[in-house]
């Protein structure tokens, strides 16, 4: 029992993290209809802003976290503008290609600038952790779950509750409406890109202090984001939180309990399977589309 | 993916044997391998060669599934490691013959391919990217841990070469006439009837259904095919460098794949040797860029955003683009002959029966037990306000909704439970309200496929009796002498006209025309009109769907009105007309 | 048929290598060129930097010593880009400019048995840290191994763990790649050898982001001493701290990577009180002090077998070329397999028939944060 009660802990903790890319992968796609596979490098290269604020320059952790977000605020329109929106008007492949090759060249852009060396980036916590009776829980992942519900509450409230929310809602459902509505869907685009620059960011920088500050960071936990969107629906927000959290715990039991080398194909397995037998996620509508 | 498939062989000189037409490329390919076996290269050319010429083989793959078919596939590499694992194990584990392992790679492939795509390409782009990437990173792992069969991360070291080509020149040669030779399959695809169908496909899956085509199949076959060939140049890999491990065929292959792909050009055969030639040699050259770590793959990252930015249809699509444009305007369409029209009459004096037809949206009642009879040779109108439920039951009735209640019988054969190809099989055809052309083709090739149709009496056998119907349908309409050029130079009324004449090149039993008059002007009109006549005249059975009352009134023998979705009159066209419940439905909805 | 193949090769090699000879006779001034498979950009680049930083630094010293054959040693470098075709290009590329004598391969072993078979068609010296011992073992004669192979430190890291510590219910966690899965093996092989089969042998992949069902499975084993081999320093970095927070204390003796200079800089006070076998260990003698002085000298920080590997690489293979007096490649290979007693880096260079320079491995200790050294083991065979 204490067993499954720390694997699962651990499960909730990286779930909490698939999730929190996840959620940046779904608000491009609602936007845009864009799957963007350079969403793993956006969590990469704010963690590598914060090295460079908070380790080289030594700056204060929460200034330099400031920093490091506004920063993936820029990122975010300065993507929009060389990636996505020349394309904008093409089907779906192109654009797709077009993130791919931006996500090369940024990871090598990073290894070019930093070099190969993995960084060690401090958590906002002195204390590692906490012993609560049998199970240990690291203060980061504590601080991931916990930042994980916030944003859920929040995006239930600016999507729901705002106004710009309910435009940014309003163009990812129908932008010829929108438009007509007189909403700048250019501007809800860019909007979006922003937000979710800012979202992976701030995943970035949360899971730093976990798994280190290394190129390669972002494009493993992106993959399993990406099957993490799938698995809760493509395009829902709360099926990303749900499916990232159900991967994160299925991998660790299945980790535990089936086999651990083959701990990354569950996470596929348990994708195909859902794209066979249930193609809308757990949450997501029917994705069959007619005249 | 868009535009330029260059390969169009020009109708008229389809007389010439095939062989005798290609021959340059065959003395090409010829010159090529002597060159490739007679020419001494050191050991790195050589293995760059090799590499470009398998990588080629394994691009040609997706040139067919996503250049010609529209669908993407980020698994190319595993198949290319089937392929490659195939043959490592058969020869330097089980001592198998190479040819054997060969064969035995492709046939895995293709099975695994078919599979994978059957068990997917129901759903559209992005699922499907997610689903190869999956089943490509399932493939690794399998590769790095079933240790008992693949050797795990070792890798399979001292594969071996067929006995004939022990040297690495030798091989090389073999290589290069094996891209040759399925270089050429893969440039003549198009012009297949299966090639046709997956650019149709690509262009419009719902037009491409409803002109009898199983897109499902199709989907599926090009899938397959495009498995195979990385299949197939897996096998010559590992023969070519005798060693193969897992991180030779991980995702980042298949992406590598993919990109050697869009930057040649996806639409054909030579773009992806211009691609894969490229991508190879770029980064040689670029290591010169070395001393600082990364920098090289950034540029090579870019490169791919402004390939994709500035040049959509790869280097070849940019350069063959221009060429197709004007050898269209020179080649002078074949005169054609007058199309005959010959409508099946096998069932009785009705040819569509439609009884107590529904289809339930959840719980909007669209389509609420409609009867319709519409009799041979006659033009019968159906007809209805907005939001009537008219297209809904034209929806129905080709088969793009599946009926809720109700039956259906064309010609006396039961269609109601029949896929959209398969009621075209049947006898069906039919025009889109919005236009559904396959945008990418000429107008003949548009109308060939619909020439195409499974069980079409009115074709000979062999392409040119495909042309010379495609040919008669355009002339019928009037557009005959404008056959080669591509859809996009045309007015939205000839667009209509072409589309009219890929259902009548099919020789349907009855032709379903949704709003034909919609955004013509009034000549265009006039001309619509003209045209239904002469085809009614053949004794082709139509039911036309419109709100252009002139039309209607002028053209229709019969007329069926609905309203909220049932059905409030029937019957010979002028006493309908001024039926109070038609008039009512009329002024008071519009 | 593969006798001749060799011979054949062989001839060949000294065919071409005549040409090449009577011209550096009259091209006066001509270098000595040395070619490097390196992954400069890759999974490994950051290695590959320790790698060429080890070989310059016995580049210079050897160039300053005078040279070999009178003329200057040059390096030249292309990069593997950390993968296998990779290495295969790069290999050929190097190899198709005749005039480089002899070859530096990768420590990566799938790499090396990539380029083997160009290597046997090229039939030159290549120097090679990959630790398969299958790589020399298997009838190629032109790779020779500046590193123990991994046969040793299995049986270094049992014997230490078993006559050293005492220890007898082993725990074994390894990287499913073929340096992990190697290693594994070998420790298992040695450990039941001596009386103490592993009550738990646990594979896992590369860049996982979590250990915790490794962990939790080394705890329910019961095991009292742990045996690792890693080849990732972040995933060493995350494994070593998680096994901390779910309280696993036991004694922990690991491959090379345990000890290395990244994963103390990244996993921290995690690892302290472990021991690593290490190839290389500054203080383990004089000359391996001396590398460590004149690389922190030149580089500002602490070497480590990726630099001194290269290094003990060059320098030997130099010291052949001089005592062959030839750069005909059948020479340079008796040269180097006659090197005996050579004190390098790394340790004592005692070449035997299949190539292997060394045979046996250091046990170091990580002492908060810094890497002491504890003892060195030996084998004969």
């Amino acid at each position: 029992m204490d067993l499954v009660l720390q694997l699962l802990f651990t499960g909730i903790g990286i779930g909490a993290v698939y999730a929190l890319v996840a959620l940046g992968f779904v608000l491009i796609f609602r936007a845009t209809n864009v799957v963007n596979f350079a969403q793993g490098e956006f969590s990469m290269v704010a963690a590598y802003l914060m090295v460079v604020f908070s380790v080289d320059l030594g700056w204060p952790y929460w200034l330099s976290f400031l920093i490091a977000l506004a920063g993936m605020a820029l990122f975010g329109v300065i993507f929009n503008l060389g990636v996505y929106y020349p394309l904008r008007h093409r089907t779906y492949l192109p654009v797709i290609i077009a993130t791919i090759g931006a996500s090369i060249l940024l990871s090598n852009s990073v290894l070019a600038i930093y070099g190969p060396q993995p960084q060690v980036l401090q958590g906002w916590f002195d204390t590692p952790g906490i012993q609560l009776g049998p199970v240990y829980l690291d203060s980061q992942y504590l601080l991931i779950i916990g930042v994980t519900i916030l944003l859920v509450l929040f995006n239930f409230w600016f999507f729901e509750r705002t106004l710009l929310g309910k435009k940014l809602q309003a163009t990812s459902q129908d932008k010829e409406m929108a438009s007509l509505l007189g909403i700048s869907v250019s501007t809800m685009i860019m909007i979006t890109f922003i937000y979710s620059a800012v979202l992976g960011g701030l995943a970035g920088i949360l899971v730093a202090p976990v798994l280190f500050v290394s190129i390669q960071m972002g494009s493993t936990i992106a993959l399993k984001a990406f099957a993490a969107t799938i698995i809760g629906g493509f395009g829902d927000v709360a099926g990303a939180i749900v499916g990232g959290l159900a991967l994160g715990v299925i991998e660790t039991f299945g980790a535990a309990y089936i086999s651990v080398p083959y701990k990354d194909g569950f996470a596929f397995l348990v994708l195909i399977a859902f794209l066979v037998f249930r193609p809308q996620g757990i949450f997501g509508e029917r994705v069959a589309e007619k005249a | 993916m868009s535009a330029s498939d260059n390969m169009i062989p020009a109708p008229a000189v389809r007389s010439k044997p095939l062989i005798i037409r290609h021959l340059p490329y065959f003395i090409g390919a010829a010159a090529l391998v002597a060159l490739a076996a007679g020419m001494q290269f050191d050991g790195y050319i050589l293995n760059i060669l090799l590499q470009a010429t398998t990588f080629s083989i394994a691009v040609f793959g997706l040139s067919v599934v996503l250049g010609l078919c529209g669908q993407i596939n980020l698994a190319q590499a595993a198949f290319f490691g089937f392929g490659a694992y195939a043959v490592g194990l058969g020869t330097a584990d089980l001592h198998l013959n190479f040819w054997l392992c060969l064969v035995g790679g492709c046939a895995i492939t293709l099975v695994a391919g078919a599979v994978l795509g059957m068990s997917t390409l129901r759903l559209g782009g992005h699922y499907l990217a997610m689903v190869t990437i999956s089943f490509q990173q399932i493939v690794t792992l399998v590769m790095i841990n079933a240790i008992w069969l693949t050797h795990g991360p070792d890798g399979v070291a001292n594969i071996r070469r067929p006995e004939l080509f022990q040297s690495s020149q030798s091989y090389l040669a073999f290589c290069v006439a094996m891209l040759a030779i399925v270089g050429y399959l893969v440039w003549h695809l198009p012009d297949t009837k299966l090639g046709r169908a997956m650019r149709a496909v690509r262009d419009n899956e719902l037009a491409a259904g409803v002109n009898g085509i199983d897109v499902f199949r199709t989907k599926v076959s090009a899938f397959g095919l495009c498995a195979l060939l990385g299949g197939l140049a897996g096998g010559l890999f590992a023969g070519g460098f005798a060693y193969v491990s897992p991180d030779q065929f991980s995702f980042a292959e298949s992406i590598q794949f993919l990109t050697m792909s869009l930057l040649g050009g996806v639409a054909s055969p030579i773009g992806s040797v211009i691609g894969t030639g490229l991508l190879i040699l770029i980064p040689e050259w670029l290591r010169f860029l070395k001393s600082v770590p990364g920098l090289y793959l950034a540029i090579y990252g870019l490169s791919v955003i402004l390939i994709i930015r500035f040049m959509p249809d790869g280097i070849w699509g940019f350069v063959s683009d221009a060429f197709t444009r004007w050898r269209a305007h020179t080649n002078a369409p074949p005169v054609a002959g007058a199309l005959l029209l010959r409508p099946a009459t096998t069932g009785g004096d009705i040819v569509l029966e439609v009884t107590g037809l529904s289809k339930h949206f959840g719980g909007l009642k669209a389509v609420d037990g409609v009867d319709i009879a519409v009799k041979r040779g006659s033009v019968h109108a159906l007809i209805g306000p907005n939001g009537s439920g008219k297209t809904t039951t034209l929806n129905v009735l080709s088969g793009l909704y599946k009926a809720t209640a109700g039956k259906i019988v064309l010609d006396g054969t039961d269609i109601t439970s029949m896929a959209p190809h398969q009621r075209t099989a049947a006898g069906l055809g039919r025009t889109f309200q919005n236009i559904r052309l396959f945008r990418s083709m000429t107008a003949l090739e548009n109308v060939e496929i619909g020439a195409e149709r499974p069980g079409n009496t009115m074709i000979g056998k062999g392409d040119d009796a495909l042309t010379e119907r495609a040919m008669e349908a355009l002339t019928f309409v009037g557009l005959g002498n404008r056959a080669n050029e591509l859809i996009s130079s045309f007015s939205y009324g000839h667009q209509r006209l072409i589309e009219i004449a890929r259902a009548l090149a099919s020789n349907p039993t009855l032709l379903l025309l949704d709003e034909p008059a919609a955004g013509l002007n009034s000549t265009e009109k006039l001309e619509l009109h003209e045209l239904l006549k002469r085809i009614a005249a053949q004794g082709l059975t139509i039911l036309i769907i419109d709100h252009d009352m002139t039309l209607v009134s002028e053209a229709a023998q019969h007329i069926t009105v609905l309203n909220f979705g049932r059905r409030i009159a029937d019957g010979e066209s002028m006493a309908v007309l001024r039926h109070p419940d038609v008039v009512s439905a009329y002024l008071g909805s519009e | 048929m593969k006798l001749t193949r060799r011979e054949f090769s062989a001839g060949l090699a000294a065919g071409l290598a005549a040409p090449a000879l009577m011209r550096s006779a009259w091209a006066q001034g001509a270098t000595i060129k040395i070619g490097m498979c390196v992954p400069v950009t890759g999974p490994a680049a950051e290695q590959g930097l320790w790698a060429q930083n080890g070989a310059k630094l016995a580049l210079a010293a050897v160039n300053k010593a005078g040279g070999v054959l009178g003329k200057q040693v040059e390096l030249v470098i292309e990069d593997d880009q950390t993968t296998n075709p990779g290495i295969v290009l790069a290999f050929s590329k190097l190899a198709a400019q005749s005039d480089i004598v002899a070859f530096l391969g990768s420590i990566r072993s799938t790499q090396v048995q990539a380029m083997a078979p160009d290597v046997i068609k090229v039939g030159k010296p290549v120097m090679i840290g990959g630790t398969n011992p299958d790589l020399t073992h298997s009838g190629n004669p032109w790779l020779f191994r500046f590193r123990p192979n991994d046969n040793y430190s299995g049986r270094v890291i049992a014997d230490f763990g078993v006559n050293t510590l005492g220890k007898k219910k082993w725990a074994i966690v390894h990287s499913t790649d073929a340096f992990g899965t190697a290693g594994g093996k070998a420790l298992t092989e040695a450990l039941t050898k001596l009386g103490a089969p592993p009550v738990l042998d646990q594979g896992y992949a590369n860049q996982s982001q979590d250990f915790t069902p490794v962990v939790l499975a080394v705890k329910q084993s019961g095991a009292d001493v742990l045996g690792t081999y890693f080849t990732f320093e972040n995933d060493l970095g995350i494994f070593a701290r998680q096994l901390r927070q779910l309280g696993v204390n036991i004694p922990w003796v690991g491959s090379p990577s345990v000890v290395a200079v990244s994963s103390t800089k990244l996993a921290g006070p995690a690892l302290f009180g472990t021991y690593g076998v290490a190839d290389f260990a500054e203080d383990s003698s004089d000359t391996a002090k001396a590398f460590g002085k004149s690389y922190r000298d030149a580089y500002k920080t602490a070497p480590d077998n990726q630099s001194a590997w290269p290094y003990d690489a060059i320098t030997i293979l130099s010291a052949a070329i001089n005592k062959a007096g030839s750069t005909d490649p059948n020479k340079i290979r008796d040269a180097i397999l006659a090197t005996q007693k050579f004190a390098g880096a790394e340790g004592e260079y005692n070449f035997d028939k299949n190539g292997d320079g060394l045979h046996g491995y250091n046990v170091v200790k990580n002492d908060k944060g810094k890497i002491v050294y504890d003892k060195h083991i030996d084998f004969n065979d």
